[in-house]
């Protein structure tokens, strides 16, 4: 029988490592040629020291790609090894981008949803409504 | 005895008399603090952090012990007293405080203490940083000790958050 597992990718933004979903990825690509209006420079993970890999994700059509400083490639991990955010951290946290922790050799990893992380930071961005 | 569901003293045999209360003495801050000891379930040394993203600066982090992922709770943060240092010494007590279960960050950690309930005063009026989650205060054999409202400062970390989806860093 086989164990159902979760592709991840591993990225890293600044000194710390996430994980994402490789499914809500579109590609992965230099930056030089993207338009400054389609980068998250930075975002709830923090800003990355270069400005040369991103993670290309679509937000209802449109393509937005968030600039990180490695992509350490993909991984398949159990499913018991995602959990949930312990609950007074999930109370706690000032994003919805933050989907809960991928165990890696019993290190706790975050487990970020990054179209939701993109999407609040282009909200963040946007013009209050007049 | 202790029964640990009230957090008070019941020994008969010579212990600690039973209008003595049990309290669990942290040091932080560089004072002697003691909360509720029925809210400990134990000390443990501190793995490595993982720092989560959007994190209030009070909760520097998670980690895992015995598979399960706790968070951290720093109470010099939370009072605007700076940051207690995290070495590979460092250990914390976890507090079960209603549903949060919080690793609370020390230099050191004492351990339980009991203290007549009749020595323990009520706190200074001062209503400022960690003064404001005091329920009392109290001397033994080692010096002052700051008794916390334990449940009550973990619920007001947790209201101090922004919550997901409110206003972003």
């Amino acid at each position: 029988m086989s164990e159902e597992v979760a592709q991840l990718i591993l990225f890293q933004v600044a000194t710390s490592v996430f994980a994402a979903a490789v499914r809500d990825v579109v590609r992965i690509g230099t930056v030089r040629e993207v338009a400054a209006g389609e980068l998250v420079l930075d975002s709830a993970l923090g800003t990355p020291f270069a400005r040369e890999r991103g993670i290309v994700v679509a937000l209802g059509g449109i393509e937005r790609t968030l600039v990180v400083d490695r992509v350490l490639g993909t991984r398949n991990v159990p499913l018991e090894a995602i959990q949930p955010l312990p609950a007074f951290a999930a109370a706690c946290i000032r994003s919805g981008a933050l989907a809960g922790l991928v165990l890696v050799d019993e290190v706790p990893m975050p487990l970020v949803d990054i179209p939701t992380l993109v999407r609040e930071r282009v909200d963040r961005a946007a013009p209050p409504p007049t | 005895m202790w029964d640990s569901r009230a957090g008070f003293a019941q020994r008969t045999d010579g212990g600690p008399r039973s209008q003595d209360a049990w309290f669990f003495s942290l040091r932080i801050l560089g004072g002697r603090y003691a909360f509720e000891a029925a809210l400990v379930t134990e000390v443990v040394r501190l793995g490595p952090l993982t720092r989560l993203p959007a994190a209030p600066s009070f909760l520097p982090g998670v980690f895992t012990h015995r598979g399960e992922v706790l968070p951290v709770l720093d109470i010099g943060q939370l009072v605007g007293q700076g940051s207690i240092p995290v070495r590979a010494s460092t250990r914390a007590a976890i507090v079960h405080c209603g549903p949060w279960k919080v690793a609370v960050v020390s230099e050191a950690v004492e351990g339980l203490v009991a203290i007549p309930r009749r020595a323990v005063e009520p706190p200074p009026a001062e209503s400022a940083g960690v003064a404001e989650f005091l329920a009392g205060v109290a001397q033994d054999r080692k010096g002052a000790v700051a008794i916390l409202d334990m449940p009550r400062l973990v619920e007001a970390a947790r209201a101090r958050a922004v919550p997901a989806g409110g206003a972003g860093p």
